[in-house]
Formats: structure tokens, sequence, C-alpha cells
């Protein structure tokens, strides 16, 4: 069974577009993420708001585990900041590991971008991230 | 610790479950959790900063929506659209077969809120119906009896259309609407503008609104036949919309951030919006740069800065966009302070083209008779330009300006002004060619001879002296003259006449005259003087004196003024009536005067002159040093003059014919030394002794004595 989007289960398989489409997407999130942690200090609702004004929508509830999991291997870190309108706040940088690891993302971004690019006719472009 | 109701904490309760399941085998677990529940607790301060008591499913199901379900973590991705509301509405919709409840099910019926899924025009009777329980259209009727019939219902209507908050508030993050003064598109503080764009209206339907009342204060008071004005256009149009609208200034802030803006509009505020409205304002300023031909290195770099500002703006505002700020207490003074400044300018500008506008009517209506006084030529066009160019041109640019202002008619800006200053530049020019050449017309007073008049003394040695003056119909005029003066026909008389009292050194009261009249050459002074008629007639005690000077469009006003001496014997008495000469209090006008001969004269005039009041007898002392009242009370009015009394050293020559006739007797001549002063003119001199005969005179007319100057001036 595959459990497609729209919260059917399905008994047959069906080549969804949107299944594809989330997968590019999937691809790239953790390299958005990290783009976006290494411009500067910040929290996950930034970065949620970043994203989505990027045209990268992604939910808080993917966001918070996979931040966890990238502090845990040490790509970034966090410290805790009062806020007088709530609870406190985790805001997340990059470490040295991480900007090696996005350096090595970024390389791999570009030989892609530009191996699409090639096989693509120039009219079409992914459209992934602005 | 948050407030939250027992349903809404079960849902919660069950999301954080579904999660720990969901994060179950993750690495790091418990962090997520923690960091979900503090993003959580966040959201729910804001929506209690919001105004609520307490959670309520409706907020945490769109929390929940908000973060996301687990079963969606992975494929999140899937219902990407462009659009935040988009993304809502379709896991919105696959959530119904989840079975819960949540988001849009109706406005809350725990609060007021007006019902913008219900309405008619704003939602107001409907808000008011779900908050009763009772049925919309009950409420609606009920409001327009109120409305009509008691007058206070459409004021109410908009202040809760205002006040109330819309259904649409209670969706977190959907688009609001809310009162801001509109700073892009305003005229005094965008209060109208703010106005319209909440209400959707056209923005000049406040504005005419609260203009009304300047116009037709009086509409409270007025009755279009048998149809009295409803109660609420009575509201509208009294004085005290000005007070509102100060009063709307002072609280509703400006949309100055673009959340702001967006909020204006009613346009949802996330970033997306955001920043298609600050790229809206930074092409218009890109534009803007173009117009005013800035180099295109300049343009990049301002464009880069401008960029740079804007990112930052950006950047600060995302974090903002749910925060509100309130304006503090500095604002609002500054706000007073700029309302108080706009008051007073805009004071000032209105008495400026008020004045000006009624010196420009004043002026056009005494045109017909602008040539009593202006010469023909060059005097004349100087006397056409000034009017139109130097008066009436400013008043045309002040209203043009307004008008072009409040219709935002930016075309042709320059040269309109440009054609208005340039007009106005020749009506200055035309003025001081006016002023001047008028100047040159006065540049010379003549050298008056003292003539004497024949009069008789009464046997009661006492002489009343009443004056005459023509009697004129001015009805058709703008302006009563009068009683300085008024216009009969194509003549004008002017009460340009003074008289001084005097000691007369023999037994009998004498009465000289003295003609003035002013020109651009003594020549010509003279021969302006010598065209003063001056008529009398006596009648026992009474001696009836012309009261005014004449001239006709062609002998000009030229400053014509006609001065009586009378000499009084010792205990003679006198009374000068208030129409004997000049206007209101001995008011006559003598300027022009050349000081080289005025101070000669007046310096060796020997006669002493006494001050008196109209209307009061007098009487002369047995020395002839005194003027007392009769009546008894005591004057101050002492006398002005120091000189002792002797023969008076005029200057004298003839250049005006009597016009009274004698009994054949000729005064006689004296010869008089000539003052090596005065070489104009060959001079004869006359000094004469009063013939006791009578002398006849004929009169024109006499007139009634007119009234008082505060009666008769009006305009």
């Amino acid at each position: 069974m595959y459990f497609v989007p729209d919260g059917r289960l399905q008994k047959t398989p069906v080549m969804d577009i949107q299944n594809t489409q989330s997968q590019m997407r999937k691809g790239v999130l953790e390299f958005c993420i990290l783009s976006i942690i290494r411009q500067g200090e910040v929290y996950p609702s930034d970065i949620v708001e970043k994203m989505r004004s990027a045209n990268l929508h992604t939910l808080e509830g993917t966001l918070y585990p996979l931040l966890t999991r990238l502090k845990n291997a040490g790509l970034l870190t966090y410290r805790w900041v009062e806020s007088n309108s709530g609870p406190p706040r985790k805001y997340f940088v990059m470490t040295e590991a991480g900007l090696e690891f996005y350096g090595e993302l970024e390389r791999t971004w570009n030989e892609l971008a530009d191996a699409v690019k090639a096989l693509t006719a120039p009219s079409q472009e992914t459209k992934t991230t602005e | 610790m948050i407030p939250i109701e027992e349903s809404a904490y079960d849902v919660l309760k069950q999301y954080i479950d579904s999660l720990r399941r969901y994060f179950a085998n993750e690495e790091g677990r418990d962090e997520i959790i923690n960091d979900i529940e503090g993003r959580i607790a966040e959201l729910f301060g804001e929506v209690l900063k919001k105004g609520s008591t307490c959670i309520t499913d409706e907020d945490v199901n769109a929390i929940i929506a908000s973060m996301g379900r687990p079963e969606d973590f992975d494929d999140d991705e899937a219902k990407v659209q462009s659009q935040l509301g988009g993304e809502k509405k379709q896991q919105q919709s696959s959530y119904a077969s989840a079975g819960s409840e949540y988001a849009y099910t109706g406005a809350p019926h725990t609060r007021f809120y007006r019902d913008e899924r219900n309405k008619v025009v704003a939602g107001v009777c409907s808000g008011i119906a779900n908050y009763f329980g009772i049925d919309p259209l009950v409420v609606r009727i009920l409001f327009v009896i109120f409305a009509f019939g008691f007058g206070f219902g459409f004021i109410t209507y908009l202040v809760l259309w205002v006040a109330v908050p819309s259904s649409a508030s209670t969706v977190i993050g959907s688009p609001k609407k809310r009162l801001f003064r509109d700073p892009e598109n305003k005229l005094i503080a965008g209060v109208c503008s703010g106005l319209a764009r909440y209400f959707g209206i056209n923005v000049w339907i406040p504005r005419v609104l609260f203009l009304i009342p300047f116009i037709s204060i009086t509409f409270r008071w007025m009755h279009w036949g048998d149809v009295d004005f409803p109660n609420f256009l009575r509201f509208a149009f009294s004085p005290g919309s000005l007070l509102l609208y100060i009063i709307l200034w002072l609280v509703f802030p400006e949309a100055q951030s673009t959340s702001d803006k967006l909020e204006m509009k009613g346009e949802k505020v996330d970033l997306n919006t955001i920043k298609t409205t600050i790229q809206q304002d930074m092409e218009g300023f890109k534009e803007r740069a173009e117009h005013f031909g800035k180099e295109v290195g300049a343009k990049a770099k301002e464009f880069g800065e401008q960029f740079g500002n804007r990112s930052k703006q950006f950047g600060t505002e995302a974090g903002y966009v749910v925060r509100r700020t309130g304006s503090g207490v500095g604002d609002v003074l500054g706000l007073i302070v700029k309302i108080f400044v706009y008051f007073i300018l805009g004071t000032i500008l209105f008495f400026v083209v008020a004045g000006l506008f009624i010196a420009g009517v004043a002026l056009t209506g005494l045109m017909p008779n602008k040539d009593f006084l202006i010469g023909s030529g060059w005097e004349n066009l100087f006397a056409w330009g000034t009017l139109i160019l130097f008066i009436w041109v400013p008043v045309a640019g002040i209203i043009t300006w307004i008008v072009r202002r409040i219709a935002k008619m930016r075309s042709n800006a320059r040269t309109i002004r440009f054609t208005f200053v340039a007009l106005w530049l020749v009506g200055l020019f035309c003025f001081v060619g006016l002023i001047s050449s008028l100047f040159a017309d006065f540049k010379y007073r003549n050298h008056a001879v003292e003539q004497s008049v024949a009069i008789t003394t009464p046997n009661v040695k006492k002489l009343e002296i009443k004056g005459i003056f023509p009697a004129v119909d001015d009805d058709n005029y703008w302006f009563h003259l009068q009683p300085f003066a008024s216009i009969d026909g194509d003549t004008a008389y002017v009460r340009n006449t003074a008289i001084r009292l005097t000691f007369s050194n023999n037994d009998s009261f004498q009465v000289y005259i003295r003609k003035f009249a002013n020109g651009p050459t003594r020549e010509k002074a003279n021969e302006e003087a010598s065209k003063i008629s001056f008529q009398f007639r006596q009648k026992d005690s009474s001696l009836y004196i012309n009261n005014f000077v004449g001239f006709t469009m062609k002998d000009k006003f030229r400053n014509q003024l006609i001065e009586i001496t009378i000499a009084i014997p010792k205990n003679g008495r006198i009374k000068v009536d208030e129409s004997a000469a000049g206007w209101g209090n001995d008011e006559h006008f003598d300027f022009g005067r050349n000081w080289d001969y005025y101070s000669y004269n007046e310096y060796n005039d020997e006669r002493k002159y006494f001050d008196f009041s109209r209307g009061i007898e007098y009487k002369m002392s047995a020395d002839g040093t005194k003027l007392e009242r009769t009546d008894g009370v005591k004057d101050d009015n002492e006398n002005n003059n120091d000189n002792t009394q002797s023969d008076n050293n005029n200057v004298q020559s003839d250049t005006s014919v009597y016009h009274y006739k004698s009994n054949g007797e000729k005064p006689e001549k004296k010869e008089r030394p000539e003052k090596a002063e005065k070489p104009e003119r060959p001079s004869k001199t006359k000094k004469d002794t009063i013939p006791a005969k009578q002398a006849k005179v004929e009169i024109k007319t006499i007139n009634a004595i007119p009234a008082t100057f505060a009666q008769r001036f009006t305009i």
C-alpha cells in the first residue's frame, strides 16, 4: 500500500506526480536549510518564514527533527535566547564542520544544476529555489 | 501558565502524542518534542496577546495545521502551493477525513465578532445575531428602524464596523483589515484616505463629508421646503466633523511599515505580500529617480543602497510580522504640534487669499470711478495692470494651486507656476509705475493765497457755521463713500474742507479762505487750486458754506482742500456745526505739502488758532486770548498755536475768482512787498475789510445734514 498525499490509502501503486515533486524538494531541503543558517543566526520559525518567502514551503514539524539531526551530527549549534513574548528560543548557527559540509553540498548542487540545465531545453528550468 | 479550554487541551494532547509516536525512533525525540512544544507555547502567547482570554479548540487546530501533522512531515512539500492560504485549505480538506473539526467552523459564539461570511454591508448585524443567537434578519430590521427613526443608528453602525473585529481575525494568519491613516494618499493627514481604504469606498466620499460643514454650516437650520434632513446627515454636516477629524488623526496611526500598509488594504500580511509591496515601492522609487534625470551610475548606487536598506527592513519585518507596536506618547505630542502648525498655516493662507480677494473686489468696484484720480495714458494702463495682474493673478494662482493639489493634478506644474509668477511680476511693475506716476501728479502743492470772504457781522455778534453738501443718489454704487465723499454723475465731491478759528482785531467777524491743490509742477498746482469753487451764503447769524470740493474726470482729484479761517471779534460767540467742515470730527486730509512752503508759512503765521469742538458754542474773551465754552464746561482744548496775533504774512497770489456778488463796492487792494522766498509770481495783495453791506449769494442746493459716519459707511 502506498500512502498517497491526499490521505487515502491506496492498494495499487500510483505514479503520482506530486510524489516525484516532493522527492525533488526533499532532496534540496537540507541544503536550503543549511544555506539559511549559514547566513546568520536564526531560530526555527525564522527558517520556516524564509523558506516560505522563497516559495519553498515547509512544515515546522518537518523542520524540528531535521534541525535536531543536524545538531546531533555536529553541523549546527544553538544558544538559548530569552524572549519576552514566550518561552526562550533556540538560535542556530553553523559550525566549522557544518560549513565544510555545506561547501560539499554546494558543489554537488552546482554540478546537478549544470547537468540539468545541459540536459533540458533552455526554456525549461527546474524551479526549486530562487 | 496558559489558560486553555478543556476540549482544546485534549486536542493538543492528542497531537503531541501523535508526534511522540512519530518520532519514537528518532534520535533526539525528546528534544524535538520540546522544541515543538515551545513553538506552540509561543503561538499560544500570541493568541492571548491578541485579546483572547484562553485558548480554544479553533486556536489549537489552527496551530496544528500550521505546524503540520506527523503523517505529512515527509510529504509536506506535496502540498505546496505558492500561497499560504492555499496550503492551509488543502490541508484542511484532507484532514476532514481524519474526523476532527477545526478552524473554519464558524465565528465563535462566545465573543462578539462581525460575521464577514454572512454580511450584507459589514456583518455587524450578523455578528450581533450570532452573539445573541437570534436571526440576523431581525437584527437588521431593528437596526434600520433605529437608524432612521432615532438617527444614531447609522453612526453606531459605522463605529461597530470599525471597532468590532471581523470573524476573519479568528483564523491565525488570515488577512485582517485595520484602520490606518494612509500616508501615501493624503491631503492633510490621510484620515479620509484611511477611512476610504478601510470601508472600500472612494476616497472622496469621506472628504466631502468632512468638508461640507465648511461650505454649508447652516444646513442644520435649513429646511428645503418641507424636507428636513435626517439625523445622521445632520451630524455629518455639523462643524463637529472637524473635531472628529482631529480625533481620528490622533487616534489612528499612520500606515508606515509595509505590514501596516498591507493590513490597511486588508491584504494578507505574510512575507510574500510584504515582498511584493516593497518591490512595488522600489519600482516607484526607480521611476522617480529616472524621472529626475540621475546618472545611471548614481541610480544604480542608490538602488543598491535602497536594496540594502529594504532587505534589512524586510528581515526585521519578517520577525515582526505578528507583532504590533502602538504609538507612544511622543508620537501623539508630535501629532498635536503638526495639527497646530497645519491649522495656523491654513488660516494664514486663508486670510491672505481672502484679503487679496476683498482688495480685488473693492478695487474693481471702484474702477468706474478711477478716472477721477487716474490720468489717461500710461497711468491708466498701469492702473489696469495693477488691478488685474498684481491683485487678481495671485488670487487666481492660489486658488488654482489648491484645486490642483486636491485633484492631484501634477501636470505642467512648472509652466503654470512660471506663468503665474511672471504675470504677477508684470503686475508688480505696473503697480510701481502707477504709484510713481501718481506721486508725480501730486508732487507739488500750490502756494495758496488767503482770500477774504465778505460777510456781515450780525448784531447779536454770533455766528453759526453750517455746511452744505450736494445731494446725491449713490445707490448705484457698490460702495458708499459717504460721508467723506459722494459721486453725482460725472462730478465727485469730497468734504475736504477745514476750519480754523482765530481772533479778529476789529469788531466784526471775518472770514478768509485758502485753496490748496497738488500738481506735477508748481504752476499746475496753482492751476488746479484755481479751479476749486467755493460758495457761501449768509442768513442772519448763520453762515452756510460749501463743505466740499468738486472735481470731475477731467479736472481730477488732486488733493484739493479749502481752508476756512474765521476771525471772531472780542466777546463774539461762535458755533461750528458738525456739518461745517470735513467729515466726522473735522477730519480732512491734506497730504503732500511741500515743507518749504508750509513750514515757512506756518512759522511766520502770527495768528493764534484755537481748538474747538463741533456743535458747541464758544465765546471769545475780551482780550482775544481765550475761547471759552458758553455752556460752562471747562474745556482743556486750549490753544495750539503760540503765535501772537498780528497780521499774517501769507504769500499772496491771485488765483481764484469769487462767486459772490457784492453790491458794487470793490474790495480794497493793498500793495504788499514781495517776499524774496516766493519768486514765482508777481503777487497782488488782497486784504479786505468786510463791507458792511449784506452779500447775496445764490446757492444751488441745500442738503440735509447727513447722518453720522458710522451709519452711512457700508460696503
